[in-house]
C-alpha cells in the first residue's frame, strides 16, 4: 500500500504536469502553430536557434578574446579544483563520506587502468587518464546547466552570445586533450621502454644499414634483401608516425561532434515543442557525456597500452 | 588554414587550452590523486601489516603451546622417574627397616636366652644345694646315725650330678 500510494504521488506530482507541459508545448509551440497555420502566443515565442560551430568571445583582452567555451572550461577547472580540495581535506585511514566519494572515483578509475594496462604501468599511466576522463565528462555535464547557453551578452551588431556554452562543443577544447592525449602517449611509451628503443619503431633504419654493409662486403643476394626489407620497415615507421597523428584527429572530431550534435538536439527539440519535451534528451546527453568521456579515456588507455608495451609483442 | 578556421580553431585559443589542462592535470593531481592514491596505499600496507602480524601471531601461539606441550610430557616423565625411585627408596628402607628389626630381634632373644639359662643354672645350683641340705638331713634323721658329713655330701652330690646330667641330656 506504501509504496502504491508513493508511485501514484508520483505520478500526480511530476508525470501529470510534465505531461500537461508537454502538450501546451506541443499545441502552442512552433511546431503546433505551423501546422494549426496561426502565429504562436508571445511567450511560446522562442528565438529561432542558430549553430555557431566556432565559439563566440564575449569579451577581449587587448587581441586576445575571451571566448564562452574558455570561461566554460575555467569554470569546469575551478569546480573540479574545489570539489576535490573538499572531498580530500581531512584525509583519514577511515574515510567519511566524502573521502569515500573521492575514493571510490580515484579507485574505479585505477582498478580500470589496471584492467587493462596491468599493474605495472597502471601508476604512470593512471593521473593523464583519469583527467581526460574527469575533464571530458565535467565539460558535458556543466554544459547541461541551466545557465549555458541562455545567460549572454548582445554583441555590437545586435548579435547575442552566451556567457557559458559546453567547452567540449569548441573544437579546440577536443583538440587540446587530444594533443595532451598523444604527448601522454608518447611520454609513456618513451619512459616505459627507453627513448632510442621506442622511437625504433618509427625510424626502423637497422636492418636497411646492416644490408648496405653486406652489399659493400660483396655478399649481393642478402644484402640486396636486407636493401629490401629495410625499405619496407622505414615505410611501416612513417605509417606508424602517421596512425599517431591521426589518432588525434579522429580524438577531435568524435567528441566534437558528439558534444556539438547532443547540443543542437536539445536547442531545437526546445525550439519546435516548448517546455518539457527536451527532458529526455537531457537524460541522453547525461548518458552520451559518460559514453564520450569513457572512450576518450579508454582510447587513449588502450594506445598507451600498446605504447608502454615492448614492440615484439605488438607486432 | 580558412577551413578550420571557420570551424573554430584557433591557435592562441588552443594554447590557452592545452594551459587549461596542464592546470588541471596540476590541481587534480594535487587535490585528488596524491592524497587520495598515498591513503589507499596507506590502508593497503596497514593491512597488508595486520594480516603479517595476525599470521607471525599465530606462529608463535603454535610454537608456544607445542613448547608447553613439550614441558608438561617433560614433566609427566620427570614426576613417572622420580615415583619410581621413592618406590625403589621406599622399598630399600622398608628391607633395611625389617633386616634391623630382625636382627634386634634376634638380639633381644638371644640375651634374653643367655639371662633366662643363666638365671636356671643360678637357681638349679640353689635348689641343688637345697636339696643336697634337704637329702642329708633327711638322711641323718632317717639313719640316725652320724655319719661322716664330708663323705655323704660328695656321695650325694655326685649322685645329683649324675642325675642332673642325665636330666639335662
Amino acid at each position: 500500500m506504501e509504496k502504491g500510494s508513493s508511485r501514484s504521488k508520483i505520478l500526480i506530482f511530476f508525470f501529470i504536469p510534465v505531461l500537461v507541459l508537454f502538450g501546451v508545448g506541443l499545441v502552442f509551440g512552433p511546431l503546433g502553430s505551423s501546422f494549426l497555420g496561426r502565429t504562436p502566443p508571445s511567450i511560446f515565442q522562442v528565438p529561432r536557434p542558430t549553430v555557431e560551430l566556432p565559439a563566440e568571445p564575449v569579451f577581449h583582452v587587448s587581441h586576445f578574446s575571451i571566448t564562452n567555451t574558455l570561461l566554460a572550461s575555467w569554470l569546469t577547472i575551478l569546480v573540479l579544483a574545489v570539489l576535490f580540495f573538499v572531498l580530500t581535506r581531512k584525509m583519514k585511514l577511515i574515510p567519511g563520506r566524502r573521502q569515500a566519494a573521492a575514493e571510490a572515483i580515484v579507485e574505479g578509475l585505477l582498478n580500470f587502468v589496471k584492467s587493462v594496462a596491468g599493474e605495472k604501468h597502471a601508476r604512470m599511466i593512471f593521473p593523464g587518464v583519469a583527467v581526460i576522463f574527469i575533464y571530458v565528462i565535467a565539460n558535458a555535464y556543466l554544459g547541461l546547466l541551466p545557465f549555458f547557453g541562455s545567460v549572454g551578452v548582445i554583441e555590437h551588431g545586435g548579435k547575442f552570445a552566451p556567457l557559458f556554452r559546453a567547452a567540449n562543443t569548441d573544437l579546440n577544447v577536443p583538440l587540446s586533450i587530444a594533443i595532451m592525449s598523444f604527448i601522454f602517449v608518447e611520454s609513456w611509451g618513451m619512459r616505459a621502454l627507453g627513448v632510442s628503443h621506442y622511437l625504433g619503431e618509427f625510424i626502423n633504419v637497422g636492418q636497411m644499414l646492416t644490408g648496405l654493409k653486406e652489399l659493400l662486403k660483396g655478399k649481393i643476394g642478402q644484402g640486396v634483401m636486407n636493401v629490401a626489407f629495410g625499405f619496407i620497415n622505414l615505410f611501416v615507421g612513417v605509417l606508424e608516425i602517421f596512425s599517431h597523428l591521426i589518432r588525434m584527429l579522429s580524438f577531435t572530431f568524435r567528441l566534437f561532434g558528439n558534444m556539438t550534435a547532443g547540443e543542437i538536439l536539445i536547442l531545437v527539440s526546445s525550439f519546435l515543442i516548448p517546455l518539457a519535451f527536451s527532458i529526455p534528451f537531457y537524460g541522453l546527453e547525461l548518458l552520451i557525456g559518460l559514453i564520450q568521456a569513457l572512450i576518450f579515456s579508454g582510447l587513449t588507455l588502450v594506445f598507451a597500452t600498446i605504447a608502454v608495451s615492448p614492440h615484439e609483442e605488438t607486432e | 588554414m580558412g577551413g578550420f578556421a571557420s570551424l573554430g580553431i584557433n591557435l592562441p585559443l588552443l594554447v590557452v587550452f592545452v594551459v587549461n589542462f596542464i592546470i588541471l592535470f596540476v590541481l587534480l593531481r594535487l587535490f585528488l590523486f596524491k592524497p587520495v592514491l598515498k591513503m589507499l596505499d596507506e590502508r593497503a600496507a596497514r593491512t597488508r601489516e595486520a594480516m603479517e602480524l595476525a599470521e607471525a601471531t599465530k606462529k608463535e601461539f603454535e610454537q608456544a603451546r607445542e613448547t608447553v606441550e613439550k614441558q608438561i610430557e617433560k614433566g609427566r616423565q620427570e614426576a613417572q622417574a622420580i615415583i619410581a625411585q621413592a618406590v625403589q627408596v621406599g622399598e630399600r628402607l622398608k628391607e633395611e627397616s625389617r633386616q634391623e628389626a630382625r636382627k634386634q630381634a634376634q638380639a633381644i632373644v638371644d640375651r634374653t636366652r643367655a639371662e633366662l639359662e643363666a638365671e636356671r643354672d643360678k637357681i638349679l645350683g640353689d635348689l641343688r644345694r637345697e636339696f643336697v641340705d634337704i637329702a642329708i638331713a633327711a638322711a641323718e634323721k632317717v639313719i640316725k646315725e652320724t655319719l661322716d658329713k664330708e663323705k655323704h655330701r660328695k656321695l650325694i652330690e655326685e649322685t645329683l650330678r649324675e642325675s642332673i646330667t642325665f636330666k639335662k641330656s
